[in-house]
């Protein structure tokens, strides 16, 4: 019998075919119950040109999604009390730092119709910048992890359109 | 698309219309030209791994390093690959890094001055 990591993969791989061909992961943006949308509400406040570098970003990760290697090197899997997020990470002018924290849409196909989804996603949940050799907090983790568990509680998922 | 769907094209769209700002345009092109130089490095060295049946552990022991560092590296669980290592393990699968300068043609198609000097790095 299959095992069941198997049986993810073969899902994920037919969901993400059209005729033949692999589609890129679709790349969502989380939506709070207010109606904000927090990586959006920061992307556009950053310089444009650290705007386009995470989009160039997410584009390549959406073309060649995990366990591939992906990026060029800005894409990095989180470890710890961030285990299971994925975060770009850039410098910008003044070496002032970005962040963009992300999780991923995968599973069963099942488990990504039950999410309103119609492929496997990175999901983009909100972003940080912080001025160079400064670390962020215990705090500013929580808040993004509350953000992602508030995210992945929806079903369907709640994004900005 | 299934009616039961959410609508996931928000990316896309915000993308074509910021692209129509030449700055933002500019950004975009040089890192994903930069990100695909990377990427084509490290996934050509895994594809020579796979190809030669090296391990990544056995690659990691020739190296040098534990396993986990080189598939880490690999499955980008490790930002910023140190050129150090990607030169260490080309010459462990008898391979070597070159940096090829760009013809003419391809630097007038990245809006590219023909004098200015811009090279890629291949495995």
């Amino acid at each position: 019998m299959p095992s069941r990591k198997r049986d993810q993969k073969v899902a994920t791989t037919e969901h993400a075919r059209d005729n033949g061909r692999e589609l890129p992961w679709a790349v969502v943006y989380y939506l709070t119950p207010e109606g904000a949308a927090p990586a959006l509400e920061f992307l556009d406040a950053c310089p444009s040109t650290i705007d386009a570098q995470f989009t160039a970003v997410l584009d390549a990760v959406a073309a060649a999604p995990p366990p591939r290697f992906s990026g060029g090197g800005k894409w990095e899997a989180m470890h710890g009390a961030m285990g299971g997020w994925y975060e770009i990470r850039l410098t910008g002018p003044g070496r002032e730092q970005f962040r963009l924290f992300c999780l991923l849409e995968n599973g069963t196909s099942g488990e990504i119709a039950k999410r309103g989804l119609p492929r496997p996603a990175i999901a983009v949940i909100t972003g940080m910048r912080k001025p160079w050799r400064t670390t962020f907090s215990d705090r500013d983790y929580k808040r993004v992890r509350d953000l992602g568990t508030e995210h992945q509680r929806n079903y369907p998922r709640r994004l900005a359109t | 698309m299934d009616s039961q769907m959410l609508d996931v094209s928000l990316h896309e769209r915000r993308r074509t219309r910021r692209l129509e700002d030449p700055e933002y345009r500019a950004a975009y092109e040089q890192a994903a030209r930069e990100i695909a130089q990377t990427d084509a490095v490290i996934r050509a060295l895994d594809a020579l791994r796979i190809d030669l049946g090296v391990s990544k552990a056995e690659l990691a022991r020739r190296v040098n390093r534990n396993a986990s560092s080189v598939r880490r590296l690999f499955t980008a669980g490790q930002v910023r690959p140190e050129l150090p290592l990607i030169a260490a393990m080309a010459d462990a699968l008898g391979a070597e890094l070159r940096v090829v300068p760009r013809t003419p043609q391809a630097r007038r198609a990245v809006g590219e001055h023909p004098r200015q000097r811009r090279v890629a790095i291949n495995a």
